[in-house]
């Protein structure tokens, strides 16, 4: 038993004896990343307000200059973090005389006064936070909408140039996580995630998470939550032990994301991603290993450089012999979004991947994880992912 | 008298119609001069008031009074409780005037006995009326001289702003588009516009009542309408505005300017959809500050359920609006200068006839220019209160960090800086009131200049009546 549980993971040994000796190369780096002092955070969002009150003393409309998170032309990258912001950005104004953006003013003004008060109460050792949707359900009509308070927390972590975590005001999370894995919460709440039938919350403060015990092998990624429920109803993470599976159900949340980084930096095993067969699957993998242009001012903390891609690989589509009514017609837009993918510069350094892309855009299909259902109802977590991970079919 | 010089004036400008259809120029300068004769004027119950009219300029280059005999003839018939001819005028009152504008084109002189044009309710008129003419053709410079009962009075009525509008059927007007509202004390020198931008509505066929084909009137009537909002807040994007009184002035086709009062118009309020154009009624009024004679004055009230007490602390600039309504006729078969004269005679006569017989499409008209301006005005509206409720939160986050700061150096720097404005902040109540009073100023008076509001093309000379505006 034990030696076909070693047999079985032997690629994965493999993998992951390959990243600890990448792992010293970077972590250095990495640790040398200095955290902000909560006073140094107050005299920033200070000088913003000494800037307001200045220009109103000059009887000149204050203005705010946020770092432009949209452009890929403020975007650099570097194979070893990700896509990071330039050093040098282009920056979009917002203008408190403008009835198109005072709002915008207003909504950011007040959100660093809560954090002002936030970061100011933890100096005194109480460490307070906030949710996104406590900002928001106490002030529904100046802000509209929960996403709009997210967005403006990333905009002021990047104008301020401050990790988001420090700022004290934290996200909900969409994410859910299962397997091998335990953990303390700030609060004190002990998590385990081993229940076999139902997943636990992505934590809403990543870096308040201690405590950390797993004896996983590797950490499985899955792009929907549909595909995230059939393995926990097909008992994936108990077969396949040890291992710990997370989903952000779709597009991932910056919890996700911090979850991910989180269990790298602690766990240094191989991460792989298993995403649909398209354009937007292949993105979302990117989006956890080389971030995205929205996130990049705090790549360090987000991206995961070693994700590979698991599957499922538009090769696995020829080789299984997906049946063709379970293949889909790629559209305009999933082509318009392929070609997009293959100049993007973190794919020049993958050209396995990029073969693969190639593939699709010759065949012109793609396929969802579901279709493997074709083939067999459990072909996924019976056959599909176990011969994978046996024998190293991640790229 | 009033009479009288309406018809002169109509002579001259149908003739300059006609010659404005040649594509030549339309500037110059009209001369009225009025006198009594001296041996009567001690006895104002036989009071004789001599009138001559003369015309020089571009406008009038080509026209040669033997030509006009006949429509003269025909003028003087319409004019009979006049005495032809008159004293003549002092010469050196013509020379004055040929010196500036050239040799004399027109030239007609005539004497009314009446009573009532020896007193200053008269001369008040004469000079309304003279005002709202040029208001429609402001490349006429008017020298209006009387010498009533001894005494002596000059007025020229110049124009500083005008702007040429093209109306259908390539019509060309020169209105006055001068705008002399005072700019509020919060506009800094010379960022005020000191003109309207008039905007060029639909133009309404208009049906002739069958009495009215009766006694003569026939071909194609219709009305132009024209706007003009005062003083042009453009350059000034989140300020308030408040239409409060509406003028309408009617033309006739030689764009002489309709007396007297109009009981179309009058009824008019009462038939406006108040509620869709977001006002509490509309009623006929008599404004005192009066500029222009005839037409009809509306005050404006808007929905009396704002919230008063935001509404005396947002900045709002009160507009008025002119509304033209220029009376346009073709008929092929009127050319003569005398039938011109009949027609637009029949015109004025069954005007009243003619507006009820187009009742329902002149109010939409009215509702139509109504709906458009107002639709400024409250998008401005929206603007300021969108602004006024984010300034409410960008004041009470600002002064939460500063109140709640430990950093000495940080409140000091803040009290300090607003010092530089305000005599004495010494706390930060102090702070918070002159940073409101500071925002609120910064915010709602924006100045974004306009091209079309600052162009120094606009002032013209009446010898170049060249297109006086450029669109940039």
């Amino acid at each position: 038993m034990e030696s076909r549980a070693a047999h079985f993971c032997s690629e994965i040994d493999k993998l992951h004896a390959k990243l600890l000796i990448n792992v010293g190369v970077t972590t250095d780096w990495q640790r040398a990343e200095k955290e902000i002092n909560h006073q140094e955070i107050l005299n920033r969002i200070e000088s913003i307000i000494l800037e307001i009150v200045t220009s109103l003393s000059k009887a000149e409309a204050p203005v705010l200059a946020l770092p432009n998170r949209s452009s890929w032309a403020n975007i650099s990258f570097d194979s070893a973090i990700g896509l990071q912001m330039s050093s040098r950005q282009s920056v979009t104004t917002i203008r408190a005389d403008c009835p198109s953006s005072v709002t915008k003013f207003a909504q950011i003004l007040k959100i660093l006064s809560v954090i002002y008060r936030l970061v100011q109460s933890n100096s005194y050792a109480t460490k307070s936070v906030c949710l996104h949707r406590d900002i928001y359900y106490n002030n529904t009509k100046l802000f509209g909408s929960q996403k709009a308070v997210d967005s403006i927390v990333d905009d002021i972590s990047c104008m301020l140039k401050v990790p988001r975590r420090s700022l004290h005001v934290l996200a909900t999370s969409k994410g859910l996580i299962s397997g091998d894995l335990c953990y303390m919460e700030e609060d004190g709440t002990r998590i385990d995630c081993h229940s076999s039938s139902t997943a636990v919350s992505v934590s809403s403060n990543i870096s308040g998470i201690k405590n950390i015990v797993s004896s996983a092998k590797f950490v499985m990624i899955i792009e929907k939550d549909a595909t995230f429920q059939r393995l926990l109803d097909d008992d994936f993470c108990t077969k396949i032990s040890p291992c710990i599976i997370i989903t952000g159900k779709g597009v991932p949340d910056v919890n996700s994301r911090l979850m991910v980084k989180r269990l790298w930096d602690e766990l240094h095993i191989p991460i792989f991603a298993l995403v649909d067969a398209d354009p937007h699957g292949i993105e979302i993998m990117c989006i956890y290993k080389y971030g995205s242009v929205a996130m990049s001012f705090e790549a360090h903390s987000l991206t995961v450089p070693s994700v590979m891609w698991l599957g499922l690989l538009p090769s696995d589509l020829q080789r299984l012999r997906v049946p063709k009514d379970a293949l889909i017609p790629l559209t305009k837009r999933d082509e318009s979004k392929l070609c997009s993918l293959l100049e993007r510069p973190y794919l020049t350094s993958q050209p396995e991947w990029q073969k693969e892309m190639k593939l699709m855009q010759q065949s012109k299909v793609k396929a969802e994880i579901q279709s493997l259902t074709a083939i067999a109802p459990d072909f996924l977590t019976q056959i599909y992912l176990p011969n994978k991970l046996r024998y190293g079919g991640w790229i | 008298m009033l009479k009288e010089m309406q018809q002169v004036l109509r002579l001259i400008m149908l003739m300059g119609k006609q010659r404005q259809k040649l594509g030549l120029r339309t500037g110059g300068g009209l001369l009225l001069l009025l006198w009594t004769d001296t041996e009567v004027s001690t006895q104002k119950l036989n009071c004789t008031v001599n009138c001559t009219v003369a015309a020089a300029g571009p406008w009038c280059a080509g026209i040669q009074m033997e030509a006009l005999q006949p429509a003269l003839v025909r003028l003087k018939e319409s004019m009979c409780p006049c005495v032809w001819p008159c004293n003549e005028p002092d010469p050196e009152e013509l020379s004055a005037f040929t010196d500036l504008y050239g040799s004399l084109r027109f030239l007609l002189s005539f004497q009314v006995k009446d009573t009532r044009h020896c007193t200053s309710e008269w001369q008040a008129h004469l000079e309304a009326f003279l005002r709202t003419f040029t208001l429609a053709n402001a490349g006429i410079q008017i020298h209006l001289k009387l010498k009533i009962n001894q005494e002596a009075s000059l007025r020229e009525f110049s124009v500083k702003v005008k702007r040429r509008v093209a109306l259908a059927d390539q019509l060309l007007l020169t209105l006055d588009v001068t705008c002399s509202a005072p700019p509020p004390c919060c506009v800094k020198k010379g960022c005020w516009c000191v003109r309207g931008h008039p905007a060029i509505g639909g133009r309404l066929p208009l049906s002739i009542p069958p009495q009215t084909m009766e006694q003569g009137l026939f071909g194609d009537l219709s009305v132009q309408v024209v706007t003009l909002l005062t003083p042009c807040l453009l350059p000034y994007p989140n300020v308030a505005t408040e239409l409060t009184h509406i003028q309408v002035l009617v033309y006739n086709p030689s764009n002489i300017p309709v007396t007297g009062p109009s009981g179309f118009f009058q009824k008019l309020p009462a038939v406006l959809d108040c509620q869709e154009l977001g006002l509490y009624r509309v009623y006929c009024s008599s404004f005192k500050d009066l500029v222009y004679s005839g037409g009809t004055v509306y005050t404006v009230e808007k929905d009396s359920w704002d919230d008063p007490e935001q509404e005396s602390s947002l900045p709002t600039v009160q507009q008025s609006l002119l509304l033209f309504f220029f009376l346009q006729h073709s008929d092929p078969f009127t050319s003569q200068l005398t039938d011109l004269m009949a027609t637009e005679m029949l015109i004025e006569l069954h005007l009243e006839d003619i507006l009820n017989n187009n009742r329902q499409a002149l109010v939409a008209a009215v509702q139509t220019e109504l709906r458009n301006t107002l639709k400024s005005q409250n998008h401005r509206k929206k603007q300021q209160e969108k602004l006024h409720a984010a300034a409410e939160v960008i004041l009470g986050s600002s002064m939460s960090i500063v109140s709640s700061s430990s950093n000495m150096d940080f409140r000091n720097a803040c009290l300090s800086r607003m010092k530089v404005c305000v005599c004495q902040v010494h706390d930060t109540h102090e702070l918070a009131a002159s940073l409101r009073e500071s925002l609120w100023r910064v915010t709602s008076w924006k100045f974004v200049p306009k091209a079309k509001c600052f162009s120094t093309k606009m002032e013209v000379h009446p010898e170049n009546d060249e297109p006086t505006t450029a669109e940039i």
